[in-house]
């Protein structure tokens, strides 16, 4: 069983379907949520808190039902959410312990976690400025330590390094990936960053339109012995294109003569530049290179149905 | 996780019961309604008519006293139930003004500063948080209402030469009654409208105005339609016909200001309701666009 169960979940906002379909098992120690801007990200995390009712299919997160058990899902989870979200009045440490005795700590105890958490995230000097007064990125870390005082099993930060400058970013991603080498908190990051779920988490949800376009692991798609290679190219590129493809090529095209494919086992790299010379086509350049986060996001942005994928994205190409 | 190892460390200690998560939010709105200096002012002005309703018993217990006051004229102080409903009317006023300031202390912070989301995220439910704020409120109301209402009627059953408070149980239960209903229904009316208004001084002006402007508005109507029942509209005559009814105390109004208790009940159940759907329609972590 995965830390979270998606059974066609269904989720309406009035007329509108805004997540729609959802099935799949989450199971990796970092799970990375990923989507352009309205592709339901936020809402399958709200609806995974249980703000949001599912109007068809269920949601489960360790087992238990979003819709029936809500209290115990969220006893179990730290949330660090997209916006500013906080108590402007209060001082840090109260603040935190606040949100700590919420989720069940006696009030002793939770003034203890308090100070380890904000001391943990690096605000122990100013835990007992109101948080008003806190600069951007310190918001984004009391809101990391609220999420952590409690010690929950599943931690869920919904763009943890939104407005961060390069150094608060990098400290927030190193913080990260400390929690996860840790192994006592699952993880669910929800990012427009690429590169933020490429270097923290294990495995991928994409979505798009509100539907899953891609659910594998990341660790799993490096590891496949697949040869991957970027042309850029001058010429026909769409003709072009078509006869790599009647090779038996996987391939992708993008605009300013940009092909990537996959080329199967029997095929040479000789064998593109013959097709090339053949059609008048110039390859301008040839990288060869194992597949990535941006190719695996790329494909399933591609994929205009937008359906899941579980494992192999190659149907996808 | 300690503070000096500055490393991460899961929590496997106790958990506290369900109820005790609607405590904490109860306990630390009490805290932040409590930190301000006007509230410990307003709390200081709401007792001095306690004080003065206290010299008047003393006074009106005092041998010497009375023989000072009947030597100045013939006019003596009664306390009786029209006394205490003075003194619960007065109480449970001031009362109001504290709660018209404090509630949208205990709902505007978390609302400008968008905390729904964080706090909703943890193991308690809308109704657990309105819950929490409700109680904080309550029991800053009870401070200045029915507890120096009853604080009274004990001193004048204590200072009474005949035994007076067995004979007038049922004002001691009107003051406790009394109060009640009202810190109950204002409670509710302050968390409503604090809910909406993300200011906190507009919150206290809309508090006030929602008090007074439907009185208002039901005495045009009565006077164009001839009818009292425009008075369902006024909440502070509508109270005093409870109140008064409550302590046994003669009608302080003519009848044309008198109200039958059904229909008062009926009315501050619809204001209730309405109270409710509005902190429904408010109180959540997320607000939904429907399209």
């Amino acid at each position: 069983m995965g830390i979270i169960d998606l059974n066609e979940l269904q989720v309406r906002f009035g007329n509108r379907v805004v997540l729609d379909g959802l099935t799949g098992e989450l199971k990796g120690q970092a799970i990375g949520l990923l989507g352009p801007n309205g592709a339901g990200k936020s809402t399958l995390i709200n609806t995974l808190l249980g703000f949001h009712l599912p109007a068809k299919g269920a949601a489960r997160v360790f087992g238990l039902d979003t819709r029936r058990e809500r209290a115990q899902i969220c006893a179990g989870i730290g949330y660090m959410p997209e916006n500013d979200s906080f108590i402007g009045n209060m001082s840090g440490v109260r603040f935190v312990r606040y949100m700590a005795e919420l989720a069940g700590l006696p009030a002793a105890t939770a003034l203890e976690r308090a100070h380890e958490a904000l001391f943990y995230v690096g605000l122990g000097e100013v835990r007992y400025r109101k948080v008003s007064t806190y600069s951007l990125g310190m918001k984004q870390l009391i809101k990391m330590a609220q999420a952590l005082a409690h010690g929950p099993r599943l931690l869920i930060l919904d763009e943890p390094t939104n407005g961060l400058d390069p150094v608060a970013r990098q400290r927030m991603i190193q913080l990260i990936k400390e929690i996860r080498k840790e192994g006592s908190i699952r993880l669910l990051i929800s990012s427009h960053l690429l590169r933020d779920i490429d270097e923290t988490c294990d495995e991928v949800l994409i979505l798009k339109n509100g539907r899953i376009a891609a659910l594998c692991n990341i660790e799993e798609e490096r590891r496949s012995n697949r040869s991957f290679i970027e042309l850029e190219t001058v010429g026909a590129t769409e003709r072009f294109a078509v006869s790599i493809r009647s090779l038996g090529c996987e391939c992708a095209s993008f605009p300013g003569g940009r092909i990537k494919l996959v080329i199967p086992d029997n095929i040479e790299t000789r064998d593109l530049y013959v097709i090339a010379s053949e059609q008048g086509v110039q390859i301008r350049r040839m990288n060869q290179r194992r597949d990535s986060l941006e190719d695996i996001f790329l494909r399933a942005m591609d994929n205009d149905s937008g359906r899941a994928a579980n494992g192999s994205l190659q149907a996808q190409l | 996780m300690a503070v000096y190892k500055h490393n991460y460390s899961a929590y496997t200690g106790s958990i506290t019961p369900p109820w005790k998560r609607v405590a904490a939010i109860a306990r630390y709105a009490f805290l932040e309604a409590w930190s301000s200096k006007i509230t410990i002012g307003l709390f200081v002005l709401s007792l001095l008519p306690f004080v003065l309703f206290l010299i008047g018993i003393y006074l009106a217990n005092n041998p010497l006293a009375r023989a000072l006051i009947n030597s100045q004229g013939p006019q003596t102080i009664a306390i009786d139930a029209r006394y205490f409903a003075k003194v619960l009317s007065s109480q449970c006023w001031l009362g109001f003004v504290l709660a018209s300031w404090i509630a949208p202390r205990l709902i505007t912070f978390d609302l400008a500063d968008n905390a729904l989301p964080i706090l909703l995220s943890h193991p308690v439910s809308r109704l657990g948080y309105v819950s929490g704020k409700f109680i904080a409120l309550f029991g800053s109301l009870s401070v200045v209402t029915w507890v120096p209402c009853l604080l009274l009627f004990v001193y004048q059953g204590y200072s009474s030469p005949q035994p007076w408070a067995a004979a007038n149980l049922r004002i001691a239960f009107g003051l406790f009654a009394g109060a009640v209903i009202w810190i109950a229904f204002i409670s509710i009316l302050c968390l409503a409208l604090s809910s909406w208004v993300k200011w906190r001084v507009v919150a206290t002006g809309i508090i006030f105005a929602a008090m007074f402007v439907p009185a208002g508005v039901g005495g045009i109507f009565s006077a164009v339609l001839r009818t009292r029942w425009g008075l369902l509209l006024n909440i502070p005559v509508m109270m005093s016909n409870i109140w008064q009814r409550l302590l046994g105390a003669p009608a302080p109004f003519n009848d044309r200001l008198s109200l039958p208790t059904g229909a008062i009940a009926v009315m501050l159940g619809l204001a209730c309701f309405l109270f409710i759907a509005m902190l429904n329609a408010r109180i959540r972590a997320r607000e939904v666009v429907r399209g």
